[in-house]
């Protein structure tokens, strides 16, 4: 096991390496200068300037160099300034982390929660009610879009019944209350597909289980039908559920845009579309390359977590 | 029964005479004739071919069907409810939802057919011959699916459409954008299913024996080991047509998607989002298009799946 975490975290190297690549030439597609794009709305007219400003982005140099000296600079945590606040990025973006990953777990949990015994009872109950309803409502689930869940939700819940808030964010250090009521329908928005497409996952694995043979041995000994389910059945059914989880968690780290942006919720990928429409092009490309390494080390949280569970693939 | 569409048996045949277009005509008569039979069992396949039917017709005879222009703006007839002279009403600017909901239908579901060929055209080969070939060419090709993947899906197309936009790329230009960023996104997905198909398939016999005869290694991974891995391709590949939609529903509704006045469902659902209170229709309808249409791939994609999925059937 310390072997493979150690090979898997010097596999991570070349994967972090390629995507700061992709994100470091992000600049050099855009049109104009490079140092137009990175110095912002203001052209520079005095040559003096300019070449002065050229030394310090390293732009007189070639680009291999220039490279290594943008990646030195990201190593240690200096991204630049932020073009529309001209506060370091590194700041800008890490206020931001807090209110995505709080969303990302609470969607993620909530998800878990209502698809797992769902998904279970399904598949136990194959083709009664509950088995059709369960199915019927995750097809949706997966076929509705995300922002027009989030505006029904909206226009029920705070517009219509007037139970809930429609925006605006509380930290839970500061004042859990009111913050877990701000939080109730951006999670939901988020957490409903999720729920979806983990009920029908838990549903389909439990189907695959209960068909093996150590299932059939275990009833063949005389062990109690509910042992023989929940003890046995969904532990192994569960494997692929907590994969997609993990992955669904990466995934919504940058994927939270759209809710975000409805329930003004500060996270992080709303900072990133904010870049995009300001066109504060440093912030994108460090929030971007931000992601991307939460991403990358949570698919390899999610990784050992797999074999830590599944022994045969411990083993093999 | 069609499970894999072509079987190892059929392939050390092929392989042994010299294909004549008759052979191919009558494999692909036999595949879609058990297709067909297979769809009339699986209810789910069933419902979502029917849905898919009804779709691409509606796309196909959309210029036949559509009442007024979809961009011709009516200031007599602002936020009207539906009626006979429009059947879905009328949005902000006058414009008739029936004909905006039907083109932009039209033109979504061609940039999510292209993107999703995209993919595949360029995912299919690298997935295949990485698999194939194994040792350092898999070590490589897959390091780099790992890194194209661990850019969160939207943050990518976000990127892409963001030099698009400061390049100000118009129409056509603009979904081609798009089309490109869908699929340069499906590649690794691709490879890595793919991958994992060829890496179990290439085991069997079928391919000793494509070697034996002396076929290239190129012939025998493209046109031997990588037929017997279509299935799973198939299903997924249904199911992210779906997908596509809803991604460039939420591009267009960020307002990334396409400038206006082009009709798009996203779009058109960002814009009635101003009018939830007093006029809760207008949201209904592009919201309901793309539900259905995003529906229709999935059920199509679920039914396929028990059909091809010799795990799951009957059980």
């Amino acid at each position: 096991m310390l072997v493979y975490t150690i090979n898997r975290l010097i596999q991570l190297i070349p994967v972090l390496l390629l995507v700061s690549i992709i994100v470091f030439s992000f600049v050099h597609f855009l049109p104009g200068d490079v140092i137009d794009v990175l110095a912002g709305e203001e052209e520079i007219e005095d040559p003096e300037v300019r070449a002065a400003l050229e030394k310090e982005f390293g732009l007189d140099k070639p680009i291999y160099v220039q490279y290594l000296v943008w990646l030195g600079r990201v190593v240690q945590g200096n991204f630049g300034n932020s073009l529309v606040t001209r506060r370091p990025i590194a700041l800008e973006l890490f206020e931001r982390i807090p209110a995505t990953i709080y969303l990302a777990l609470v969607s993620i949990g909530f998800a878990m929660v209502i698809s797992i015994p769902l998904g279970t009872l399904a598949s136990v109950k194959r083709n009664s009610l509950v088995d059709y309803t369960a199915q019927t409502t995750s097809l949706l689930g997966i076929s509705i879009p995300e922002f027009w869940f989030a505006i029904m939700c909206i226009l029920f819940f705070s517009l219509y019944l007037g139970w809930l808030p429609s925006s605006e964010y509380y930290s839970p250090t500061e004042n859990l209350g009111k913050s877990l009521k701000h939080l109730v329908l951006p999670a939901l928005a988020v957490g409903f597909r999720q729920a979806a497409y983990t009920t029908r996952l838990t549903r389909s694995s439990m189907l695959d289980e209960v068909h093996k043979e150590y299932v059939d041995t275990a009833r063949s000994l005389g062990l109690p039908e509910w042992k023989v389910l929940y003890k046995y059945t969904l532990r192994n059914a569960l494997i692929p559920t907590l994969t997609i989880s993990g992955i669904q968690l990466y995934q919504l780290l940058g994927g939270t845009v759209v809710v975000e942006t409805i329930f003004a919720w500060p996270g992080i990928g709303r900072a990133i579309f904010e870049a995009i429409v300001s066109r504060d092009f440093p912030l994108i490309q460090a929030g971007v390359l931000v992601l991307a390494t939460f991403a990358v080390t949570i698919n390899l949280l999610v990784d050992l977590m797999y074999r830590l569970l599944n022994p045969r693939v411990r083993l093999a | 029964m069609a499970q894999t569409l072509f079987r190892a048996d059929e392939n050390i045949d092929v392989a042994l005479r010299a294909p004549t277009l008759g052979t191919y005509l009558r494999r692909w008569g036999s595949v879609t004739k058990d297709g067909i039979i297979e769809l009339y069992k699986s209810k789910t396949a069933f419902i979502g071919a029917v849905m898919l039917l009804v779709l691409f017709v509606a796309c196909i005879i959309t210029p036949a069907i559509d009442r007024y222009s979809p961009v011709k703006q009516n200031y007599r007839a602002l936020l009207q409810p539906p009626s006979a002279e429009h059947y879905f009403g009328t949005d902000r600017y006058g414009r008739d939802i029936w004909s905006r909901v039907l083109w932009g239908g039209r033109r979504l579901i061609v940039i999510s057919l292209l993107a999703v060929g995209f993919g595949l055209v360029l995912g299919v080969p690298f997935g295949a011959l990485s698999g194939y070939y194994g040792g350092w060419t898999d070590a490589i090709g897959m390091r780099l699916v790992d890194a194209w993947l661990a850019i969160p899906g939207l943050l990518l197309y976000l990127l892409i459409v963001t030099i698009a936009r400061e390049w100000k790329f118009e129409g056509i230009y603009n979904d081609l954008t798009l089309i490109f960023a869908l699929g340069i996104a499906y590649v690794p997905q691709v490879a890595r299913l793919v991958r994992g198909s060829v890496l179990a398939e290439k085991e069997r016999e079928y391919v000793e024996a494509s070697r034996i005869i002396g076929e290239s290694n190129l012939y025998t991974a493209l046109r031997q080991i990588l037929p017997n891995c279509m299935s799973p391709i198939i299903v997924h590949a249904t199911v992210r047509l779906g997908l596509v939609l809803l991604i460039i529903a939420a591009l267009s509704f960020l307002g990334l998607g396409s400038p206006p006045p082009t009709p798009d469902w996203g779009a058109d659902l960002s814009l009635a989002r101003d009018h939830m209170e007093t006029r809760p229709l207008i949201a209904v309808f592009p919201g309901l298009a793309i539900a259905y249409a995003v529906l229709a791939f999935n059920l199509f994609g679920d039914g396929l799946r028990d059909i091809l999925d010799p795990r799951l059937v009957d059980q």
